[in-house]
């Protein structure tokens, strides 16, 4: 069985701390919710919590124009809503965005009501040609730095999806 | 009051604030009343998103005074942007509401509501304390000082009561750059007033 957070969620925020990210803007989920609240009472970070998935997106975009490392973090769901954004702001003007969502719909989840996510998060993403990264154990959360550094070396946005094996443990 | 006189008077009064435009209209309106391109972002097409990019601008650089332009009909997509600003209260942001009551990058089609939309008051509801509106070229004029003399702290939401543009102002130029050319122009520019590195990234 996987490690459970909040284990996994001081890991994600160490990676996240050590690739410069300073500024992570929510919306839950609940296997988010640790990562959220190790987030948001970390002060290597300055957490906002959001309304909406595309106030994520504008609020990391004029970040990085200041030089402030951030990262949006999401639902599956959530993430579904912004294609919008992503593609006007991140797409059009070349504007670097590191994402986190959920791998929902996936082998493991518990809720039916995620089928939709599980059928069409993954072709949605290359229907964009969004590049993505699946994190699914502990000892891949390294990964999110290597995203991380190549969503500014190539001015593009990327996302690394985490598995419920990973935030939950595989039970 | 006249959408373009109105932002004629804004740039009147702009010593060294940092631009953000949203879709449409305001991007035409600023870019014909100053031709800026460099110390303003037109972050066209971006459907309310204009004061959440300008926010974390602000929040990035604290010493920058951020204006951000939005529509009503953007305001509309996504009133809850203000519990953000609310809850993040950045003292150098001051977001425009530029109340025009239609959909005005949409050829003025209407907006829902547009009889009572009380943007100050829902502001207020929020809880923004430094909320101000304008109806005439007069006041604002007179009143724009205001804006930066009040003494409660946090982010300024300042309602601007405009007509939608006029078929002839419908055709003014949008603003000429491919996004990463603004990217560019603009981020440099704030490169050299901060002496922040945004495109210097390096593993």
């Amino acid at each position: 069985m996987a490690e459970k957070t909040p284990k996994t969620a001081a890991r994600i925020a160490d990676e996240l701390s050590t690739c410069g990210v300073k500024l992570v803007a929510s919306l839950p989920d609940n296997w988010l919710m640790d990562v959220i609240t190790t987030i948001k009472h970390d002060d290597r970070f300055i957490h906002v919590p959001v309304n909406r998935e595309e106030s994520a997106i504008g609020l990391c975009s004029g970040a990085y124009m200041g030089a402030m490392g951030s990262a949006a973090l999401m639902g599956a769901s959530g993430f579904m809503t912004v294609i919008y954004a992503l593609t006007k702001i991140n797409y059009s003007y070349e504007i670097p965005l590191f994402l986190m969502a959920t791998l929902r719909g996936a082998v493991g989840d518990h809720h039916k009501h995620h089928a939709s996510n599980g059928l069409y998060l993954l072709p949605v993403l290359d229907a964009i040609s969004l590049p993505y990264q699946i994190i699914d154990k502990p000892d891949d959360i390294g990964l999110i730095s290597r995203c991380y550094h190549h969503t500014r070396t190539f001015s593009r946005p990327m996302v690394v999806l985490f598995t419920r094996d990973l935030l939950r443990g595989s039970h | 009051m006249n959408y373009i006189e109105c932002f004629r008077a804004i740039a009147r009064h702009r010593t060294s604030e940092i631009v953000i435009t949203s879709a449409g209209n305001s991007g035409q309106a600023w870019w014909l009343a100053t031709r800026d391109s460099v110390a303003s972002f037109y972050l066209d097409a971006s459907m309310s998103l204009s004061t959440m990019f300008a926010s974390g601008l602000a929040l990035a650089q604290p010493e920058l005074e951020i204006w951000a332009f939005m529509g009503d009909g953007a305001f509309c997509m996504n009133p809850g942007m203000l519990m953000v600003e609310r809850q993040m209260n950045l003292p150098n942001l001051t977001h425009f509401l530029v109340s025009n009551r239609v959909y005005g990058a949409t050829s003025n089609a209407g907006l829902p509501n547009f009889e009572d939309n009380d943007y100050a008051a829902i502001a207020r509801g929020m809880g923004l304390e430094r909320v101000f509106e304008f109806r005439s070229i007069d006041a604002l004029e007179r009143e724009f000082p205001a804006l930066t003399a009040a003494n409660t702290p946090g982010h300024t939401f300042v309602v601007l009561e405009v007509e939608p543009f006029s078929a002839d102002e419908q055709k003014l130029e949008q603003p000429p750059f491919d996004g990463p050319e603004l990217k560019y122009r603009f981020g440099r520019h704030v490169e050299s007033l901060t002496g922040c590195e945004i495109f210097g990234y390096q593993v």
